[in-house]
């Protein structure tokens, strides 16, 4: 009986003390970490937060239209907060990942090894959508104030198209860099963008006939002067 | 840099003329038209009134290829006809160079003003090679100043129908007027008499690759002149009848180049144009006769259509810097009906000093900021055409002027607004 108790009940029960007491100091660490991550990155957010305020970075943000892409992404905060809890974020996985890395375990080194492989993929995205919602923004505005400097009527629709044909282009290469689901996206833009482009086309092929006429026969034959048009000379 | 500028074979040709006192210059791009009467004249101008001077004329073209050169060089008197009084002791002598650097008006004024620095000129003039109504008096008049009163600057006044130079009656003049307090009425007009003293200071200015290279030079060059105090006049010149300014450019460009001239001085004088209270008139040189001017057709509706599309198309951009106020203001201008259009002087002009405090403070590109301001400005086209109709030359001038004084009274705003402390760039100077 007292060696059944030893073999069966005693010895399990140490093993898994043993064990428990091995793994224990990785545990500790992982907690100690995780808590001095969600400190230091609060202490963080605090300082970036009120630094980039007393260096005017909003004002910056709002010159660079940041500030409006914010604003369109439904956050309500300021450009300096966002950018104080970006940093808060990055200590917050800092310390997750070195907990992860703390526990006596080959998954969640795995795990953290992965995540080290994949980050220049991420910020190489983020580099990509920030880049490339700069450039839509930029290339919308010209063709808007093109467009309505040329009297064309149309004038913001144009500028919306090329906002938005810039930014799809940006998310397919954001995505394409993450690596997700790669052949669907490309597949997926190409047929949406080649409907939207063929139902333009018919639709102003049917259902505006004669505008497609008058155009076609505008471009290649110019209307000859009016006389009520201005000599005005501004100079 | 400025060594650069004229090749082996113009200095050689230079040298064979040898020191000059009075250069005249002719910038030209495509005007066969019109350049080989500029040209007589030019040089009937030099020797009926400075027979005693040794002269040169230079035109600095930008690669015409409508036969601009040859127009210049086939360009000759008969002195039989000119009658003149005395006989001019020195051959007028004759040079076409093309100039180097950024396509354009600027860069032309360069290359005259290194020949002028290279031939030891003491006064230089230059006149716009479209001109239909130069007269060999518009040389005495922009020369004599500086070299009998010795004016470094002498800017020209002229006769013009009242929608010709629209850009300068609802801009230009009264917002150079505004802030730098000297009235010169044609900042731009493109016909200029100046000393050797201002002509190598322009060199110097390291400009060149900005708008100043394009239509920017007039405004720039009157606005050095006045901002760092040099004598300035203006001299009487009767009519100005020119062809279209380059009729390929495009309005928007124009303003651009002219009114991001404007923009960027303020940033360059911001030293100088907050202390200037109020204007003051510059010495006028000639005899202000009347004259005929040629009907100038303006089609009203297409820019009060220009108007409307900008106020509604363009709102999310002028948002960015425009008061919501005045917008709902614009917006009220913006629905009156083609009969009922006005545009108001304060709108107006708090609307230039919200595009002039934009510029400064890098509120969106400034490209596009300056060409934002298009459907605007041919809003008070519009709404000046519609208000003078049936005025005469005086009353619209009255008008012009009190565009000026609602641009002087609301000035404090802009000082106010420009935030002038830290970080300000000064003149180089």
């Amino acid at each position: 009986m007292r060696q059944f108790w030893e073999w069966s009940i005693q010895g399990p029960l140490k093993e898994l003390a043993q064990e428990a007491l091995q793994t224990l100091p990785g545990l500790i660490a992982t907690v100690i970490l995780v808590a001095l991550g969600f400190a230091v990155g609060w202490l963080a957010k605090q300082v970036v937060y009120r630094l980039l305020r007393a260096m005017r970075f909003d004002r910056l943000c709002d010159r660079l239209g940041i500030s409006a892409i914010i604003e369109g992404l439904g956050l309500a905060r300021s450009s300096s907060y966002l950018a104080g809890q970006g940093v808060e974020g990055i200590f917050v996985i800092t310390a997750l990942l070195a907990g992860l890395n703390a526990l006596p375990s080959n998954i969640s080194r795995n795990l953290v090894e992965r995540f080290f492989a994949y980050l220049p993929h991420v910020f190489a995205a983020l580099g990509v959508l920030v880049l490339g919602t700069l450039i839509s923004r930029f290339l919308g505005r010209s063709v808007l104030i093109a467009a309505v400097n040329a009297h064309i009527p149309s004038a913001k629709l144009f500028g919306g198209l090329t906002r938005f044909f810039v930014l799809s282009l940006t998310v397919v290469a954001a995505l394409d860099e993450l690596g997700i689901s790669r052949t669907t996206i490309i597949v997926a833009f190409a047929i949406l963008f080649g409907g939207v482009v063929t139902a333009a086309a018919i639709a102003f092929g049917l259902g505006a006939r004669d505008l497609a006429s008058e155009v076609l026969r505008t471009q290649f034959q110019p209307p000859p002067k009016q006389e009520t048009d201005d000599s005005l000379r501004h100079v | 840099m400025s060594q650069e500028l004229l090749t082996d074979e113009i200095k050689q040709q230079l040298g064979g003329v040898g020191p000059v006192e009075i250069v005249v210059g002719i910038p030209s791009y495509n005007n066969a038209r019109t350049i080989g009467r500029v040209v007589q004249a030019a040089q009937v101008g030099l020797l009926k009134y400075f027979p005693e001077r040794r002269a040169l004329i230079v035109n600095s073209d930008g690669g015409s290829k409508d036969g601009t050169s040859q127009a210049v060089e086939q360009a000759n008197i008969d002195s039989q006809q000119v009658l003149l009084v005395r006989h001019a002791l020195y051959p007028v002598h004759r040079l076409t160079t093309p100039y180097h650097g950024i396509p354009g008006k600027g860069s032309a004024f360069r290359t005259i003003f290194r020949i002028a620095e290279e031939v030891q000129a003491t006064a230089c003039a230059v006149v716009d090679s479209d001109l239909r109504s130069i007269t060999p008096e518009w040389i005495d008049l922009l020369l004599r100043p500086v070299l009998d009163l010795e004016f470094d600057y002498v800017a020209p006044y002229y006769k013009r129908h009242k929608y010709d130079g629209t850009i300068t009656n609802s801009i230009i003049y009264p917002l150079t007027s505004a802030l730098y307090g000297r009235r010169v009425r044609q900042p731009i007009g493109g016909e200029f008499g100046m000393s050797a003293r201002v002509a190598r200071h322009y060199l110097t200015r390291d400009v060149w690759n900005t708008e100043v290279a394009g239509y920017g030079i007039d405004i720039w060059m009157t606005t050095t002149a006045i901002a760092e105090g040099f004598k300035v006049c203006q001299s009487y010149l009767g009519a100005k009848i020119h062809d279209a300014k380059d009729p390929g450019a495009d309005l928007s460009t124009m303003l651009v180049q002219v009114v991001g001239s404007v923009f960027r001085l303020m940033e360059d004088y911001v030293a100088v144009w907050p202390k200037v209270a109020a204007s003051e008139a510059v010495p006028l040189f000639g005899f202000p006769f009347e004259v005929g001017l040629e009907p100038v057709p303006v089609n009203v509706a297409r820019m009060h259509d220009s108007f409307r599309q900008g106020c509604s198309d363009l709102e999310s951009i002028y948002r960015a810097f425009v008061p919501p106020q005045r917008l709902a203001e614009l917006n009220a201008c913006a629905a009156l009906a083609d009969d009922a259009f006005v545009l108001p002087d304060e709108l107006w002009s708090n609307l230039i000093y919200d595009f002039a405090l934009a510029y400064h403070r890098r509120t969106l590109d400034r490209g596009h900021l300056v060409k934002s301001l298009t459907p605007l400005y041919l809003g008070w086209v519009a709404s000046f055409a519609g208000q003078t109709a049936y005025e005469t030359g005086s009353q619209v001038e009255d008008r012009i002027e009190h565009l000026c004084q609602v641009y002087e009274q609301l000035k404090p705003r802009l000082i106010q607004e420009w935030g002038i402390g830290a970080g300000e760039k000064r003149p180089e100077s």
